[in-house]
């Protein structure tokens, strides 16, 4: 009995020591211990995580990432993570064991660098002697190596920059075939656009003889934490706010000050607005409970009847499906109404669209720092960015043989190409630098992305970018700052989404108004601004 | 036999207990759990001075209180019944239907909830719409939040957690049946005088252990279950330490909130086995 209590408590032992310390890691017994092995015939073993979208294909299918990796003299052992991220990486760092490289726009924050010091590697030294790719990076577009830069002056992670993407996240829809069969006109206004909605629920507008089956208009849902894109916020552009990379927590700035619009006349009267139309039942009763999934679900209809009048979304195709795709028309935005003086605006999206944060990072503890460097730098090559981003030579992208590149068409017809292109590379959760000199003929869908942002063009050119859009992806806050801020952001966001949601189907913003804005200000939003006007006459000092 | 329980407890439940005191300290990394400096109740003043304190307390004792008050008495009344069933397997049958809903993962649950009580697409509901009661939207509305949570917990768990009262039903001495009925005992009074005094010392032991766990709420059925429209009342403390804690790094600030939840626990824990002992001497110590 003795002997087997004691077998019995040494295992018991054994798996608290195991479980104690998180198994894996970085047991990487390579041949040449010595750094600087690049290609000498051995390569070099590294381990790496990536967190890539669910629709991307393994990593050992992708051509271009085999091929850099033999240039750079690494084989790479990769962990794929496509779900819970926020979970796992709170214990992975804290475990203080991490891979060799981490991939993935923003995987690891600005405030994780901070919080968690010594974990990463300051990669300036290493860029200078193997990042040339990198460097010409940092040459040709400044701006990449202020987001890369820490307010320590170290660079723990570096940027993308994907130079091709449009101004704006949200384009504004609405169904042409709609309009034509009822003989409206195209709305140019709030009231308008009322007037529009109010007619296609009750005149059967797309002519199936059921009267209750149009949703006159729809958004996406708010979720619980921040706003995000294709919510109706792009109309605070009407009323002369312009929202910068979707103003998700409600921040701003209007003539070099820095504001937030949930404490704002002007959200007010949106929200009365939708309260307007969504008593009159001109928008989709399930717009708060929804998911994204079903957002997308509804607007696809049966595939041959549209559902959805008036919405917002990247890209009609995206948005509605092939099939229904030709009934709708990109539109511009709309005035509060017809003697409002006010110059339109719109979300102001360009940066968090073409440059992304800590796209990789190298831990400090890795064996083969210039092996890794090695690797990252190739990633930097334009040629390969392209790949990182539309997928490989040959099955994604053609060479013309003249210097210059086209997308291919999606290898299975039945695949729209922005699915292609997620399903095939690392898009753009990648690591890339695609270079203003790349002469490179972008797909279908990017092409349509581009024309139909044309209608919002007036409103996108009239932003003044230096004093009205906020360069959050160019500032970079004190780890204090950024907990007195995600404190305070968590209980205003709590409120001020209930409260929109409550508003938009009961009403009552009226009689809530004031004492709401109070509310608002003890959540500590009026510190949070003070916080970012300090930051942000910072940066603009040194413009 | 009692000492290989006592080691796996000692090991994975008190060596664990001095990262406790990472909620009087700052967070820092390169000096440990234990190395950063010491705040005292810093952070506990945080919580209780922060601007949602008041409200996630009171959602969260609503929700809670709420399931321990209508999900306690389910599976007793449940248990009772089942156990009336006098044909062995009518009764095999139900006991089985009635706890495999416990095994529906929480995500899969939620989502049939999403799917059934949608406004425009749910059987429910359409049913409520065909009955007269009007569009109600059964998810997003602070009124039905609540007891949506709670009949969907008792419809999952009600079953399952049968089967500790059956099984103790089961130990009761025929003879007091057949002498009840020799007596003359209906079947209700055979409930009342026979089945339920044998209950009694479970129902109170299993009632007193869920009061350790009143402000405990399941946190992923909650957070699956919220949106803009019910966050005034379903934003409860375990879903706030989510979001303040995993989600923006505040280590020692959600370890506080935590350790905050865990002693009011205790107390309930602790009045409730009082309680018990004073008045039935049935108590968990």
């Amino acid at each position: 009995m003795k002997k087997f209590l004691a077998g019995l408590s040494a295992v018991v032992l054994g798996a608290a020591v195991l479980s104690g310390c998180s198994g894996g890691g970085n047991n990487t017994d390579t041949d040449n211990g010595a750094a600087g092995g690049g290609n000498t015939g051995k390569k070099v073993k590294l381990t790496a995580i990536m967190t890539k979208h669910p629709l991307t294909q393994e990593f050992a299918k992708m051509k271009w990432l085999q091929e850099a990796e033999e240039r750079a003299g690494v084989e790479i052992e990769w962990q794929e993570v496509t779900a819970d991220w926020d979970q796992k990486k709170g214990t992975l760092l804290a475990s203080g064991d991490i891979p060799d490289l981490i991939v993935g726009v923003n995987s690891i924050t600005d405030a994780d660098f901070s919080q968690f010091p010594g974990l990463f590697q300051d990669m300036t030294e290493l860029i200078k002697e193997y990042g040339p790719n990198v460097q010409a990076m940092f040459d040709a577009k400044p701006e990449t190596k202020v987001i890369a830069t820490q307010l320590d002056g170290k660079i723990y992670g570096l940027p993308k920059y994907q130079r091709y993407w449009p101004e704006t996240t949200t384009r504004q829809y609405i169904n042409q075939q709609w309009l034509d069969k009822l003989g409206l006109e195209m709305p140019t206004t709030w009231d308008e656009l009322y007037d529009v909605l109010k007619a296609f629920k009750d005149q059967d507008a797309n002519g199936n003889g059921d009267l209750n089956d149009e949703i006159p208009m729809d958004f996406a849902p708010t979720g619980t934490v921040a706003f995000g894109a294709f919510m109706p916020t792009v109309l605070l552009g009407s009323e002369g706010i312009t929202l910068t990379d979707n103003s998700g927590l409600g921040y701003f700035v209007e003539d070099g000050q820095v504001k937030n619009f949930f404490t704002d006349e002007r959200y007010k009267k949106l929200v009365e607005f939708l309260n307007k139309c969504f008593s009159a039942g001109l928008i989709n009763p399930e717009v708060f409970t929804q998911d994204y999934t079903k957002y997308q679900a509804v607007a696809r209809g049966n595939g041959e009847t549209a559902a959805v009048g008036f919405t917002w979304g990247w890209e009609v195709t995206d948005r509605v499906g092939n099939a229904l795709a030709p009934q709708y028309t990109s539109m511009s935005p709309l005035k509060v109404s017809a003697d409002s003086t006010v110059q339109n605006s719109w979300s102001y999206d360009y940066n968090s669209l073409n440059y992304g944060v800590n796209t990789v990072q190298m831990s400090a503890a890795s064996k083969h720092k210039e092996a890794a460097m090695k690797f990252i730098n190739e990633l930097y090559d334009p040629e390969v960015s392209m790949q990182v981003l539309f997928g490989s030579l040959g099955t994604n992208i053609g060479d013309n043989g003249d210097g210059t590149f086209s997308i291919l068409a999606p290898q299975d017809p039945a695949m729209d190409p922005g699915t292609w292109k997620w399903t095939s590379s690392w898009a753009d959760n990648g690591a890339m630098y695609i270079a203003d000199s790349l002469k490179l003929t972008l797909g279908t869908d990017m092409q349509s992305v581009g024309k139909q942002t044309e209608p919002l063009k007036a409103a996108l050119d009239s932003i003044d970018k230096d004093n009205d859009v906020l360069p959050s992806m160019f500032i970079k806050y004190s780890a204090q700052d950024n907990n007195t801020m995600s404190l305070n952001n968590t209980g205003m966001m709590s409120l001020a989404l209930s409260k929109w949601s409550q508003w938009i189907t009961k009403g009552g913003i009226d009689s809530e108004w004031d004492g709401y804005v109070k509310n608002i200000e003890k959540t500590g939003v009026s510190k949070n601004i003070e916080i970012i006007q300090k930051y942000y006459d910072d940066y603009k000092s040194k413009q | 036999m009692i000492f290989p329980a006592i080691v796996v407890i000692f090991i994975f439940n008190y060596i664990p207990m001095y990262g406790i005191q990472l909620a009087f300290r700052d967070y820092d990394f390169s000096k440990g759990l234990t190395g950063g400096a010491w705040r005292g109740l810093f952070y506990f003043r945080q919580f209780f001075e922060s601007y949602q304190f008041m409200d996630l307390m009171k959602n969260t004792v609503a929700i809670s209180l709420a399931t321990v008050i209508l999900s306690f008495p389910a599976p007793i009344i449940l248990a009772l019944l089942i156990n009336q069933v006098r044909w062995k397997r009518a009764k095999k049958t139900l006991q089985t239907t009635v706890y495999l809903p416990h095994f529906i993962s929480i995500v899969v649950m939620v989502g049939l909830l999403n799917v059934l009580l949608s406004p425009n697409s749910g059987v429910i509901g359409h049913l409520l719409t065909s009955l007269g009661l009007g569009d109600v939207n059964l998810l997003g509305s602070t009124r039905t939040f609540v007891p949506v949570y709670v009949l969907s917990e008792i419809w999952q768990h009600c079953g399952w957690n049968s089967i500790i009262y059956l099984a103790a039903l089961s130990t009761v001495d025929p003879q007091l049946y057949d002498s009840a009925k020799i007596d003359g005992a209906s079947r209700w009074q055979t409930i009342k005088h026979v089945d339920i005094p044998a209950l009694i010392p479970t129902i109170i032991i299993l009632f007193v252990l869920s009061m350790g766990s009143v402000l405990s709420t399941g946190f992923e059925k909650v957070f699956l279950m919220q949106n803009a429209l019910n966050l005034p009342v379903s934003e409860v403390i375990a879903t706030y330490v989510y979001k303040i804690g995993i989600i923006s790094n505040q280590f020692s600030y959600s370890a506080a909130i935590g350790l905050f939840n865990t002693v009011i626990n205790f107390i309930f824990l602790y009045a409730m086995n009082r309680i018990a002992r004073k008045s039935s001497d049935i108590s968990l110590w």
